[in-house]
Protein backbone atom coordinates (compact mmCIF):
# COMPACT_ATOMS: atom_id res chain seq x y z
CA UNK A 1 0.00 0.00 0.00
CA UNK A 2 0.89 3.27 -0.85
CA UNK A 3 0.81 7.02 0.65
CA UNK A 4 -1.61 7.88 -1.69
CA UNK A 5 -4.56 5.15 -0.76
CA UNK A 6 -4.09 6.01 2.81
CA UNK A 7 -6.97 8.52 3.06
CA UNK A 8 -9.01 6.58 0.88
CA UNK A 9 -9.13 3.44 3.06
CA UNK A 10 -9.20 5.81 6.05
CA UNK A 11 -13.09 5.82 6.86
CA UNK A 12 -13.32 2.11 6.33
CA UNK A 13 -10.09 1.81 8.95
CA UNK A 14 -11.48 3.33 11.61
CA UNK A 15 -15.40 1.92 10.85
CA UNK A 16 -13.95 -1.40 11.13
CA UNK A 17 -15.08 -2.35 7.73
CA UNK A 18 -11.84 -3.17 5.72
CA UNK A 19 -11.12 -6.96 5.12
CA UNK A 20 -8.19 -8.65 7.33
CA UNK A 21 -6.39 -8.54 4.32
CA UNK A 22 -7.23 -5.08 4.04
CA UNK A 23 -6.64 -4.21 7.16
CA UNK A 24 -3.36 -5.81 7.11
CA UNK A 25 -1.63 -3.78 4.35
CA UNK A 26 -2.83 -0.97 6.09
CA UNK A 27 -1.27 -1.40 9.23
CA UNK A 28 1.70 -2.41 7.65
CA UNK A 29 2.23 0.53 5.62
CA UNK A 30 1.52 2.95 8.74
CA UNK A 31 3.93 0.91 11.04
CA UNK A 32 6.47 2.16 7.95
CA UNK A 33 5.70 5.21 7.34
CA UNK A 34 6.04 8.32 10.34
CA UNK A 35 3.66 10.54 8.37
CA UNK A 36 0.71 8.13 7.99
CA UNK A 37 1.40 6.86 11.31
CA UNK A 38 1.15 10.42 12.93
CA UNK A 39 -2.37 10.98 10.68
CA UNK A 40 -3.76 7.71 11.61
CA UNK A 41 -3.18 8.17 14.91
CA UNK A 42 -4.31 11.67 15.20
CA UNK A 43 -7.64 11.08 13.38
CA UNK A 44 -8.43 7.94 14.66
CA UNK A 45 -7.47 10.05 18.42
CA UNK A 46 -10.46 12.50 17.20
CA UNK A 47 -12.96 9.57 16.02
CA UNK A 48 -12.82 8.13 19.11
CA UNK A 49 -12.96 11.51 20.99
CA UNK A 50 -16.16 12.05 19.56
CA UNK A 51 -17.85 9.15 21.81
CA UNK A 52 -16.69 11.57 24.79
CA UNK A 53 -19.36 14.37 23.82
CA UNK A 54 -22.47 13.53 25.71
CA UNK A 55 -25.54 13.51 24.07
CA UNK A 56 -29.33 13.05 26.59
CA UNK A 57 -31.15 10.37 26.46
CA UNK A 58 -34.65 11.34 24.91
CA UNK A 59 -38.03 11.57 26.97
CA UNK A 60 -39.28 8.86 25.25
CA UNK A 61 -42.77 8.90 26.64
CA UNK A 62 -43.30 12.20 26.50
CA UNK A 63 -42.29 12.48 23.08
CA UNK A 64 -44.65 9.35 21.78
CA UNK A 65 -47.60 10.90 23.34
CA UNK A 66 -47.10 14.18 21.58
CA UNK A 67 -46.61 11.98 18.18
CA UNK A 68 -49.97 10.67 18.63
CA UNK A 69 -51.69 13.51 18.89
CA UNK A 70 -50.00 14.47 15.77
CA UNK A 71 -50.73 11.21 14.14
CA UNK A 72 -54.73 11.32 15.20
CA UNK A 73 -55.00 14.87 13.98
CA UNK A 74 -53.85 13.21 10.39
CA UNK A 75 -56.23 10.27 10.94
CA UNK A 76 -59.01 12.92 11.44
CA UNK A 77 -58.23 14.92 8.34
CA UNK A 78 -56.68 12.33 5.74
CA UNK A 79 -58.42 11.06 2.86
CA UNK A 80 -58.44 7.06 3.12
CA UNK A 81 -56.06 5.74 0.99
CA UNK A 82 -56.12 5.08 -2.40
CA UNK A 83 -59.47 7.31 -2.38
CA UNK A 84 -57.07 10.12 -3.84
CA UNK A 85 -56.77 9.04 -7.36
CA UNK A 86 -60.57 8.51 -8.09
CA UNK A 87 -60.98 11.76 -6.04
CA UNK A 88 -58.95 13.49 -8.76
CA UNK A 89 -60.94 12.38 -11.77
CA UNK A 90 -64.01 13.40 -9.49
CA UNK A 91 -62.43 17.09 -9.86
CA UNK A 92 -61.73 16.45 -13.44
CA UNK A 93 -65.63 15.69 -14.15
CA UNK A 94 -66.38 18.52 -12.13
CA UNK A 95 -64.38 20.65 -14.17
CA UNK A 96 -65.90 19.81 -17.29
CA UNK A 97 -69.18 19.85 -15.83
CA UNK A 98 -68.87 22.88 -14.55
CA UNK A 99 -67.51 24.04 -18.12
CA UNK A 100 -70.56 22.61 -19.99
CA UNK A 101 -73.34 24.07 -17.71
CA UNK A 102 -71.12 27.78 -17.44
CA UNK A 103 -71.37 27.28 -21.04
CA UNK A 104 -75.24 26.48 -21.15
CA UNK A 105 -75.72 30.16 -18.96
CA UNK A 106 -73.55 31.83 -21.78
CA UNK A 107 -76.01 31.12 -24.42
CA UNK A 108 -78.52 31.88 -22.03
CA UNK A 109 -76.52 35.18 -21.48
CA UNK A 110 -77.16 34.72 -17.50
CA UNK A 111 -74.00 37.16 -16.95
CA UNK A 112 -73.68 36.43 -12.69
CA UNK A 113 -74.28 33.19 -13.03
CA UNK A 114 -71.60 33.31 -15.83
CA UNK A 115 -69.67 35.25 -13.57
CA UNK A 116 -69.61 32.59 -10.23
CA UNK A 117 -69.64 29.57 -12.38
CA UNK A 118 -66.63 30.93 -13.64
CA UNK A 119 -65.24 31.40 -10.20
CA UNK A 120 -66.35 27.63 -9.70
CA UNK A 121 -64.07 26.47 -11.81
CA UNK A 122 -61.08 28.05 -11.29
CA UNK A 123 -61.54 26.89 -7.78
CA UNK A 124 -62.15 22.91 -9.54
CA UNK A 125 -58.77 23.64 -11.40
CA UNK A 126 -56.67 25.37 -8.42
CA UNK A 127 -58.08 21.64 -6.52
CA UNK A 128 -57.04 19.35 -9.38
CA UNK A 129 -53.69 20.97 -9.47
CA UNK A 130 -52.69 20.98 -5.89
CA UNK A 131 -54.04 17.36 -5.76
CA UNK A 132 -51.76 16.21 -8.42
CA UNK A 133 -48.63 17.94 -7.04
CA UNK A 134 -49.49 15.48 -3.71
CA UNK A 135 -49.59 12.40 -6.26
CA UNK A 136 -47.45 9.02 -5.79
CA UNK A 137 -46.71 8.65 -9.30
CA UNK A 138 -44.11 11.41 -10.62
CA UNK A 139 -45.89 12.19 -13.98
CA UNK A 140 -48.79 12.98 -12.23
CA UNK A 141 -46.92 15.68 -9.95
CA UNK A 142 -45.35 16.71 -12.97
CA UNK A 143 -48.93 17.09 -14.72
CA UNK A 144 -50.28 19.19 -11.47
CA UNK A 145 -46.76 21.15 -12.13
CA UNK A 146 -47.67 22.08 -15.45
CA UNK A 147 -51.06 22.44 -14.92
CA UNK A 148 -50.69 25.14 -12.31
CA UNK A 149 -48.85 27.14 -14.85
CA UNK A 150 -52.64 27.46 -16.79
CA UNK A 151 -54.40 28.79 -13.80
CA UNK A 152 -55.62 32.21 -13.65
CA UNK A 153 -54.68 34.54 -10.41
CA UNK A 154 -53.44 31.07 -8.88
CA UNK A 155 -53.24 32.23 -5.23
CA UNK A 156 -50.86 31.80 -2.08
CA UNK A 157 -52.08 27.88 -1.97
CA UNK A 158 -50.60 27.45 -5.48
CA UNK A 159 -46.99 29.26 -5.04
CA UNK A 160 -46.62 27.21 -1.68
CA UNK A 161 -47.35 24.26 -3.13
CA UNK A 162 -45.08 24.73 -5.79
CA UNK A 163 -42.38 25.70 -3.40
CA UNK A 164 -42.88 22.77 -1.35
CA UNK A 165 -42.24 20.42 -4.88
CA UNK A 166 -38.89 22.47 -5.08
CA UNK A 167 -38.02 22.19 -1.42
CA UNK A 168 -38.85 18.48 -1.10
CA UNK A 169 -39.86 16.19 -4.04
CA UNK A 170 -37.48 13.38 -4.59
CA UNK A 171 -37.50 13.34 -8.36
CA UNK A 172 -35.72 15.93 -10.23
CA UNK A 173 -37.70 16.38 -13.31
CA UNK A 174 -40.78 17.56 -10.69
CA UNK A 175 -38.53 19.56 -9.23
CA UNK A 176 -37.23 21.15 -12.59
CA UNK A 177 -40.64 21.75 -13.81
CA UNK A 178 -41.55 23.32 -10.26
CA UNK A 179 -38.80 25.99 -10.55
CA UNK A 180 -40.46 26.54 -14.59
CA UNK A 181 -43.83 27.02 -13.06
CA UNK A 182 -42.42 29.93 -10.18
CA UNK A 183 -41.03 32.22 -12.65
CA UNK A 184 -44.46 33.54 -12.89
CA UNK A 185 -43.77 34.57 -9.04
CA UNK A 186 -40.40 35.80 -9.26
CA UNK A 187 -41.73 39.29 -8.33
CA UNK A 188 -42.60 37.58 -4.94
CA UNK A 189 -39.61 38.49 -2.26
CA UNK A 190 -41.09 34.52 -0.47
CA UNK A 191 -40.42 33.02 -3.79
CA UNK A 192 -36.72 34.41 -4.62
CA UNK A 193 -35.80 33.87 -0.48
CA UNK A 194 -36.74 30.23 -1.11
CA UNK A 195 -34.90 29.88 -4.60
CA UNK A 196 -31.67 31.20 -3.08
CA UNK A 197 -32.33 28.80 0.17
CA UNK A 198 -33.03 26.12 -1.71
CA UNK A 199 -29.81 26.72 -4.26
CA UNK A 200 -27.85 26.30 -0.96
CA UNK A 201 -28.85 22.90 0.13
CA UNK A 202 -30.02 21.25 -3.52
CA UNK A 203 -27.59 18.46 -4.62
CA UNK A 204 -29.18 17.91 -7.97
CA UNK A 205 -26.52 19.34 -10.24
CA UNK A 206 -29.25 19.99 -12.72
CA UNK A 207 -31.27 21.79 -10.38
CA UNK A 208 -28.86 23.99 -8.93
CA UNK A 209 -28.09 25.06 -12.54
CA UNK A 210 -31.65 26.05 -13.18
CA UNK A 211 -31.72 27.70 -9.73
CA UNK A 212 -28.74 29.76 -10.59
CA UNK A 213 -30.50 30.85 -13.98
CA UNK A 214 -33.35 31.31 -11.99
CA UNK A 215 -31.45 34.03 -9.41
CA UNK A 216 -29.78 35.96 -12.66
CA UNK A 217 -33.03 36.43 -14.47
CA UNK A 218 -34.61 37.73 -11.07
CA UNK A 219 -31.58 39.56 -11.39
CA UNK A 220 -31.54 39.06 -7.24
CA UNK A 221 -28.24 40.72 -5.92
CA UNK A 222 -29.13 38.69 -2.68
CA UNK A 223 -27.93 35.33 -4.39
CA UNK A 224 -24.42 36.48 -4.78
CA UNK A 225 -23.12 35.23 -1.41
CA UNK A 226 -24.57 31.88 -1.90
CA UNK A 227 -23.14 31.67 -5.83
CA UNK A 228 -19.93 32.74 -4.19
CA UNK A 229 -19.84 29.87 -1.73
CA UNK A 230 -20.70 27.31 -4.44
CA UNK A 231 -18.44 28.61 -6.93
CA UNK A 232 -15.48 27.96 -4.33
CA UNK A 233 -16.61 24.63 -3.24
CA UNK A 234 -14.39 22.32 -4.28
CA UNK A 235 -16.51 19.68 -3.44
CA UNK A 236 -19.69 20.98 -5.51
CA UNK A 237 -19.67 19.66 -9.48
CA UNK A 238 -17.26 21.64 -11.87
CA UNK A 239 -20.11 22.74 -14.20
CA UNK A 240 -22.32 23.89 -11.40
CA UNK A 241 -19.39 26.05 -10.31
CA UNK A 242 -18.61 27.78 -13.02
CA UNK A 243 -22.39 28.30 -13.88
CA UNK A 244 -22.14 29.84 -9.96
CA UNK A 245 -18.81 31.63 -11.68
CA UNK A 246 -21.26 33.28 -14.68
CA UNK A 247 -23.97 33.69 -12.54
CA UNK A 248 -21.96 36.93 -10.33
CA UNK A 249 -21.14 38.19 -13.75
CA UNK A 250 -24.25 38.32 -14.70
CA UNK A 251 -25.52 40.05 -11.39
CA UNK A 252 -22.27 42.20 -11.89
CA UNK A 253 -21.36 41.54 -8.47
CA UNK A 254 -17.40 40.39 -7.77
CA UNK A 255 -16.86 36.85 -7.75
CA UNK B 1 -42.88 2.05 5.23
CA UNK B 2 -44.79 0.19 2.76
CA UNK B 3 -48.20 -0.26 5.08
CA UNK B 4 -47.60 3.83 5.68
CA UNK B 5 -47.56 4.65 1.82
CA UNK B 6 -50.83 2.36 1.23
CA UNK B 7 -52.18 4.40 4.00
CA UNK B 8 -52.09 2.07 7.33
CA UNK B 9 -51.07 4.97 9.64
CA UNK B 10 -50.97 2.73 12.86
CA UNK B 11 -48.16 1.50 11.40
CA UNK B 12 -46.29 4.73 11.55
CA UNK B 13 -46.12 4.14 15.45
CA UNK B 14 -44.25 1.30 14.87
CA UNK B 15 -41.61 2.81 13.00
CA UNK B 16 -41.46 5.62 15.63
CA UNK B 17 -40.98 3.15 18.52
CA UNK B 18 -38.30 1.88 16.44
CA UNK B 19 -36.34 4.56 15.21
CA UNK B 20 -36.74 7.79 17.42
CA UNK B 21 -33.83 7.38 19.74
CA UNK B 22 -31.76 7.06 16.85
CA UNK B 23 -33.28 9.89 15.31
CA UNK B 24 -33.28 11.81 18.66
CA UNK B 25 -29.53 11.23 18.70
CA UNK B 26 -28.28 12.35 15.39
CA UNK B 27 -30.88 15.37 15.90
CA UNK B 28 -29.08 16.55 19.02
CA UNK B 29 -26.03 15.72 18.26
CA UNK B 30 -26.12 18.02 15.22
CA UNK B 31 -28.04 20.66 16.83
CA UNK B 32 -26.34 20.72 20.58
CA UNK B 33 -30.76 21.59 21.71
CA UNK B 34 -32.65 19.04 23.61
CA UNK B 35 -35.78 20.54 22.84
CA UNK B 36 -34.81 21.68 19.36
CA UNK B 37 -33.76 17.83 18.56
CA UNK B 38 -37.36 16.56 20.45
CA UNK B 39 -39.20 19.15 18.13
CA UNK B 40 -37.37 18.18 14.64
CA UNK B 41 -38.22 13.53 15.60
CA UNK B 42 -41.92 15.38 15.68
CA UNK B 43 -40.71 17.12 12.62
CA UNK B 44 -39.50 14.26 10.80
CA UNK B 45 -42.20 11.55 12.00
CA UNK B 46 -44.92 14.52 10.28
CA UNK B 47 -42.73 14.16 7.29
CA UNK B 48 -42.60 10.78 6.68
CA UNK B 49 -46.53 10.45 6.65
CA UNK B 50 -46.80 13.76 4.32
CA UNK B 51 -44.37 12.26 1.81
CA UNK B 52 -45.14 8.55 2.46
CA UNK B 53 -46.12 8.70 -1.28
CA UNK B 54 -42.21 9.48 -2.48
CA UNK B 55 -40.69 6.56 -0.34
CA UNK B 56 -39.59 3.96 -2.88
CA UNK B 57 -39.23 0.88 -1.10
CA UNK B 58 -35.74 -0.46 -3.17
CA UNK B 59 -33.80 2.37 -1.63
CA UNK B 60 -33.76 1.45 2.63
CA UNK B 61 -35.95 3.27 4.92
CA UNK B 62 -33.16 4.76 6.92
CA UNK B 63 -30.95 6.82 4.32
CA UNK B 64 -34.54 8.31 3.23
CA UNK B 65 -35.74 8.60 7.05
CA UNK B 66 -32.41 10.41 7.77
CA UNK B 67 -32.92 12.66 4.59
CA UNK B 68 -35.30 13.99 5.58
CA UNK B 69 -34.52 14.29 9.08
CA UNK B 70 -31.28 16.71 7.68
CA UNK B 71 -33.92 18.71 5.63
CA UNK B 72 -36.37 19.40 8.85
CA UNK B 73 -32.98 20.30 10.56
CA UNK B 74 -31.87 22.81 7.59
CA UNK B 75 -35.29 23.90 7.15
CA UNK B 76 -35.76 24.73 10.67
CA UNK B 77 -32.54 26.88 11.40
CA UNK B 78 -33.15 28.38 8.26
CA UNK B 79 -36.41 29.61 9.56
CA UNK B 80 -35.42 30.32 13.17
CA UNK B 81 -31.49 31.48 13.23
CA UNK B 82 -30.07 31.48 10.10
CA UNK B 83 -26.49 32.22 11.26
CA UNK B 84 -25.88 29.76 13.86
CA UNK B 85 -27.19 25.61 13.34
CA UNK B 86 -25.56 24.77 16.66
CA UNK B 87 -26.01 25.50 20.88
CA UNK B 88 -23.85 24.56 23.13
CA UNK B 89 -26.50 22.50 25.95
CA UNK B 90 -24.14 19.33 26.68
CA UNK B 91 -23.66 17.93 29.95
CA UNK B 92 -20.36 17.35 31.77
CA UNK B 93 -18.89 13.78 31.26
CA UNK B 94 -19.37 10.87 33.83
CA UNK B 95 -17.80 11.51 37.15
CA UNK B 96 -17.52 7.99 38.13
CA UNK B 97 -14.52 7.72 35.67
CA UNK B 98 -12.52 9.95 38.76
CA UNK B 99 -12.27 13.84 38.85
CA UNK B 100 -8.78 14.00 36.98
CA UNK B 101 -9.59 12.16 34.12
CA UNK B 102 -13.62 13.19 34.22
CA UNK B 103 -11.81 16.81 34.09
CA UNK B 104 -9.28 15.97 30.78
CA UNK B 105 -11.88 14.22 28.70
CA UNK B 106 -14.71 16.82 29.79
CA UNK B 107 -12.07 19.15 28.43
CA UNK B 108 -11.72 17.44 25.18
CA UNK B 109 -14.77 17.04 24.35
CA UNK B 110 -16.12 20.31 24.84
CA UNK B 111 -13.37 21.26 22.82
CA UNK B 112 -14.03 19.14 20.04
CA UNK B 113 -17.44 19.95 20.25
CA UNK B 114 -16.41 24.04 19.59
CA UNK B 115 -14.23 22.20 16.65
CA UNK B 116 -17.76 20.30 15.31
CA UNK B 117 -19.47 23.85 15.08
CA UNK B 118 -16.94 25.46 12.90
CA UNK B 119 -17.54 22.42 10.60
CA UNK B 120 -20.11 23.36 7.89
CA UNK B 121 -23.50 21.41 8.66
CA UNK B 122 -23.49 19.25 5.54
CA UNK B 123 -19.61 17.87 7.23
CA UNK B 124 -21.06 17.57 10.68
CA UNK B 125 -24.51 15.53 9.44
CA UNK B 126 -21.87 13.62 8.04
CA UNK B 127 -19.29 12.71 10.90
CA UNK B 128 -22.32 12.13 12.82
CA UNK B 129 -24.27 9.57 10.74
CA UNK B 130 -20.56 8.05 10.22
CA UNK B 131 -19.69 7.74 13.87
CA UNK B 132 -22.98 7.01 15.41
CA UNK B 133 -25.06 6.42 12.59
CA UNK B 134 -24.73 3.16 12.73
CA UNK B 135 -25.42 2.34 8.72
CA UNK B 136 -22.29 1.41 6.54
CA UNK B 137 -20.92 4.44 4.04
CA UNK B 138 -23.39 2.53 1.35
CA UNK B 139 -26.50 3.88 3.16
CA UNK B 140 -24.82 6.85 4.37
CA UNK B 141 -24.00 7.79 0.66
CA UNK B 142 -28.19 7.30 -0.06
CA UNK B 143 -28.67 10.17 2.27
CA UNK B 144 -26.14 12.32 0.82
CA UNK B 145 -26.54 11.34 -2.66
CA UNK B 146 -23.29 10.45 -3.92
CA UNK B 147 -21.61 7.39 -4.48
CA UNK B 148 -19.75 5.43 -1.50
CA UNK B 149 -16.34 6.14 -2.55
CA UNK B 150 -16.92 9.99 -2.39
CA UNK B 151 -18.56 9.97 0.76
CA UNK B 152 -15.36 7.75 2.17
CA UNK B 153 -13.60 10.63 1.16
CA UNK B 154 -15.61 13.40 2.43
CA UNK B 155 -15.16 11.70 5.85
CA UNK B 156 -11.46 11.30 5.58
CA UNK B 157 -11.41 15.56 4.71
CA UNK B 158 -14.29 16.22 7.35
CA UNK B 159 -12.39 14.25 10.41
CA UNK B 160 -9.04 16.10 9.01
CA UNK B 161 -10.79 19.63 9.79
CA UNK B 162 -12.15 18.88 12.76
CA UNK B 163 -8.74 17.78 13.68
CA UNK B 164 -7.65 20.52 12.51
CA UNK B 165 -10.23 23.11 14.02
CA UNK B 166 -9.45 21.23 17.47
CA UNK B 167 -6.02 21.98 17.25
CA UNK B 168 -6.48 25.11 16.80
CA UNK B 169 -8.17 25.24 20.26
CA UNK B 170 -6.49 23.37 21.97
CA UNK B 171 -2.92 24.35 22.81
CA UNK B 172 -1.53 20.46 23.82
CA UNK B 173 -0.09 18.44 21.13
CA UNK B 174 -2.48 15.71 19.56
CA UNK B 175 -1.42 12.79 21.36
CA UNK B 176 -3.67 13.66 24.33
CA UNK B 177 -6.43 13.10 22.44
CA UNK B 178 -7.90 9.76 23.56
CA UNK B 179 -5.69 6.65 21.74
CA UNK B 180 -7.41 5.24 19.09
CA UNK B 181 -8.13 1.93 20.36
CA UNK B 182 -6.85 -1.00 18.87
CA UNK B 183 -10.16 -3.00 18.70
CA UNK B 184 -11.77 -0.46 15.88
CA UNK B 185 -15.88 0.16 16.22
CA UNK B 186 -18.19 -0.67 13.44
CA UNK B 187 -20.63 0.93 12.04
Amino acid sequence: MQCEEIPQRHADYLAGTLSDTERAAFQRHVAGCAACQRETESLGGIWTTLEDIPAPEPDSRAMRARFDAALEREQASARPAGRSFHWNYAMAAGVAAAALIGGIFIGRGGSQDVTALRGEVRDLKHMVALSLMQQQSASERLKGVSWSNSLEGPGDEIVTALLDTLKHDDNVNVRLASIDALRRFAERTDVRRAAIDVLQTQRSPLVQMALIDFVVETQDRDAAGALRRISGDSESDQTVRARAAWGLEHLGVQS
Amino acid sequence: MQAVREGDFAQLGVLFDRHHREIFDFLVRTTGQRAVAEDLVQDVFERILKYRSTYRGDAGFRPWMYRIACNARADHYRRKVPTTAWADEFEPADESAGPERTLEEASDAQRLQRALNTLREEKRELLMLARFGEMKYEAIAEVFGVDTGTIKVRVHRALKELRDAFLKLDSRPPCNVKKFPSGTPTI
